[in-house]
């Protein structure tokens, strides 16, 4: 009998996993000074900002991330600070909430430093899944900021440069957000500034970083909070001081975008993928049902019953036991077919 | 969609379709792909030049230039015409199917080139007897299938005057399963007696597909035994089997305007009982398709289902 479909064995499937990785670049005049900050977005609870691709307006444009800013309660900021507060600590405890997770008192734990010296004060950086897909690729993240001025304070030349460079072999697994990895900066020995979280696609960066001292000099502040700084000046002490305590989220987020660079990173694009050979043997799929392929039901590439039939493969369909079309995959150009030749066409779905 | 790039090496673009999306979100199994099949929707087998002058090399050369199109999403848009894996090579002549409107004027389409389907009793009532054949050319009952005898009527064999109608078909030919496809929202498949045929699924675009099968649907489907020369077959060749069917028209149809309003127009039909100069119709034009599973050929059939205005 005749018969239009060829039913898949089972060593016709096989089963692939593959990384797919996009360099993903941006710079920061998007993020402060090309639209004229038409494309950040700030909302009516002000907890945190919105930095768009173009302005936001435009159906065109695309979220590209979130900033916003961090107190624990035990921060020696918190009991001076009188803007926003309450949402200051509420941000710091959702996010640790879900990227440091609960100790086994159900107490929310705090962000900590490789030594497990507590971050209590911390710069959130949220990119949109539209940029990291499915993760952030280990040790191909790069920040760079504050672009004026010396950064006295730890002898860091400027722009300060901020790379997950131990990510690629020097992650960890133990946030219940999947894995991340340090956060380091400087060209003259490495300095711990924050963490990575890779599948999450935040960066966590100690709060005093990217905030200037009174005279407008970037400088770096350490962790912890004013009491446990370690390596800032007292100016920048002072300032950063200020600015957590007397300003809201917005202007902090400000902050952060008027002194970013750039910013560039690896995404991770994870494809599963079913790979269905299709076997065409040399007694398969000679002759066709195209209207053309016939003049008064006589087949047109023949001129004798004795010719070999050809046949010119256009189109593959993957079929349902009940003949549903499923899925669909087109040659570029057609494929000659007769009698003599046989052909495994390779169709990989990608999921 | 636009034409894949055929300046390099070969590549395969491939995608799901609509209806395979909709059943891996279902999760309930039903999308698993079982098995495939090969198309050639593109090619213009007429462009094969079995005679060029050059020699054989040069037969196909337009063909393989076609230029292929991206892949369709829309499950109905794709695999219009399927390859057939016959296991001889010595086949000279392969069946089509065709529309028998010669049968008697109970198979004729309507002088529109449509079959109608009259979807209300008073439509139905409006569409008879008056062009002096047993009922209106081309009008089928909607509502009540069984109130005249028009029907549809579609004949496989080889359309041929080079093979006499009395040898039989070669059993390799002879297309034992029939699909139907035809939209879910307007009507549905009935026999001759009225009896609705089994939905085998209904898509994501509201497309409902029968499958109706030799020896199991034995009022919709049957061996031809007519083996004569006579005019009341469209096939002039060896024959193989008849689709005979009938359309009831949907319940939404029938009692509501809302698909002849958002799909449809109006336009006269003339010669009904309202008059020779006619009357007014809500119509919605339409395709039913009909597929030899086994041997892969296919037409559509013309359609408009009417609602007097």
């Amino acid at each position: 009998m005749a018969t239009t479909f060829k039913n898949f064995l089972s060593n016709d499937l096989a089963n692939t996993r593959t990384l797919l990785h996009e360099a993903i670049p941006v710079t920061g005049t998007i993020v402060s000074g090309t639209y004229s900050d038409n494309n950040i977005k700030e909302y009516g609870h002000g907890m945190f900002q919105s930095v768009y691709d173009y302005p936001y307006l435009s159906s065109s444009a695309n979220q590209i991330f979130d900033v916003t800013f961090g107190l624990a309660n035990n921060s020696s900021l918190s009991a001076s600070t009188t803007n926003q507060i309450a949402k200051k600590c509420n941000i710091y405890n959702q996010m640790a909430q879900t990227l440091v997770g609960y100790d086994q008192t159900g107490s929310i734990k705090k962000f900590t430093d490789s030594n497990g010296n507590e971050i209590r004060d911390a710069l959130f950086v949220n990119f949109a899944r539209l940029l990291t897909k499915d993760e952030i690729k280990k040790g191909s993240f790069s920040l760079m900021a504050l672009t004026g001025g010396v950064i006295n304070a730890l002898s860091l030349s400027h722009p300060l440069t901020i790379t997950d460079t131990s990510g690629a072999n020097g992650y960890r697994v133990d946030s219940p957000a999947g894995e991340y990895g340090y956060l380091y900066a400087g060209d003259r020995g490495l300095i711990e500034v924050g963490q990575l979280y890779y599948q999450a696609g935040i960066a966590v960066l100690s709060g005093g970083l990217v905030y200037g001292s009174a005279g407008g000099a970037p400088v770096y502040c350490e962790y912890g909070g004013p009491d446990s700084h370690t390596a800032a000046s007292t100016a920048a002490t002072a300032s950063f001081q200020s600015v957590a305590t007397g300003s809201s989220l917005n202007v902090m987020a400000d902050g952060f975008r008027t002194r970013l660079h750039n910013v560039s990173f690896n995404n991770t694009t994870e494809l599963n993928s079913t790979i269905y050979f299709c076997r065409v043997n040399h007694n398969d799929f000679n002759y066709s049902s195209n209207p053309t392929y016939l003049t008064g039901s006589k087949i047109r590439v023949k001129t004798r019953a004795s010719d070999a039939p050809v046949t010119y493969i256009t189109t593959i369909g993957l079929y349902s036991a009940d003949n549903e079309l499923l899925a669909v995959a087109k040659l570029s150009e057609p494929l000659r077919k007769s009698a003599d030749t046989e052909l495994t066409l390779r169709v990989r779905l990608d999921y | 969609m636009a034409f894949l790039d055929n300046s390099g090496d070969i590549i395969l673009d491939a995608v799901l379709t609509d209806t395979g999306r909709m059943r891996m979100a279902k999760g309930d199994g039903s999308f698993k792909i079982v098995k495939f099949a090969l198309g050639d929707d593109e090619i213009n087998y007429e462009l094969y030049s079995k005679d060029h002058a050059s020699g054989s090399a040069y037969y196909d050369l337009d063909v393989m230039q076609t230029p292929i199109l991206e892949a369709f999403t829309d499950n109905a848009a794709s695999m219009k015409s399927k390859l057939i894996s016959i296991p001889r090579t010595n086949i000279l002549y392969l069946p089509v199917l065709k529309l028998n409107e010669v049968f008697d004027s109970s198979t004729a389409r309507h002088s529109s080139g449509y079959f109608l389907v009259a979807v209300d009793s008073d439509s139905e009532t409006d569409l008879a007897n008056t062009d002096g054949g047993d009922s209106f050319t081309g009008a089928l009952y909607g509502e009540s299938p069984t109130g005249n005898g028009n029907r549809i009527r579609i004949d496989q064999g080889l359309d041929t005057s080079e093979i006499s109608p009395a040898r039989a078909l070669d059993p390799l030919l002879v297309e034992t399963q029939y699909m139907v496809e035809i939209d879910n929202r307007l009507g549905s498949i009935v026999s001759g007696d009225g009896t609705r045929a089994s939905i085998s699924y209904v898509d994501d675009d509201n497309i409902a597909t029968y499958f109706l099968s030799l020896g199991t649907d034995t009022e919709l489907i049957s061996e031809i035994t007519n083996t004569s020369a006579d005019t009341s077959m469209t096939i002039s060749g060896p024959r193989g089997t008849k689709l005979v069917f009938k359309v009831q028209s949907s319940l939404e149809l029938n009692t509501s305007d809302y698909f002849f309003t958002t799909l449809g127009y109006t336009e006269d039909i003339a010669n009904t009982v309202s008059g020779a100069g006619g009357a007014s119709y809500k119509q919605i034009k339409t395709t039913i398709r009909v597929t030899g599973v086994n041997t892969g050929y296919r037409i559509d059939i013309p359609v408009r289902f009417v609602k007097k205005a």
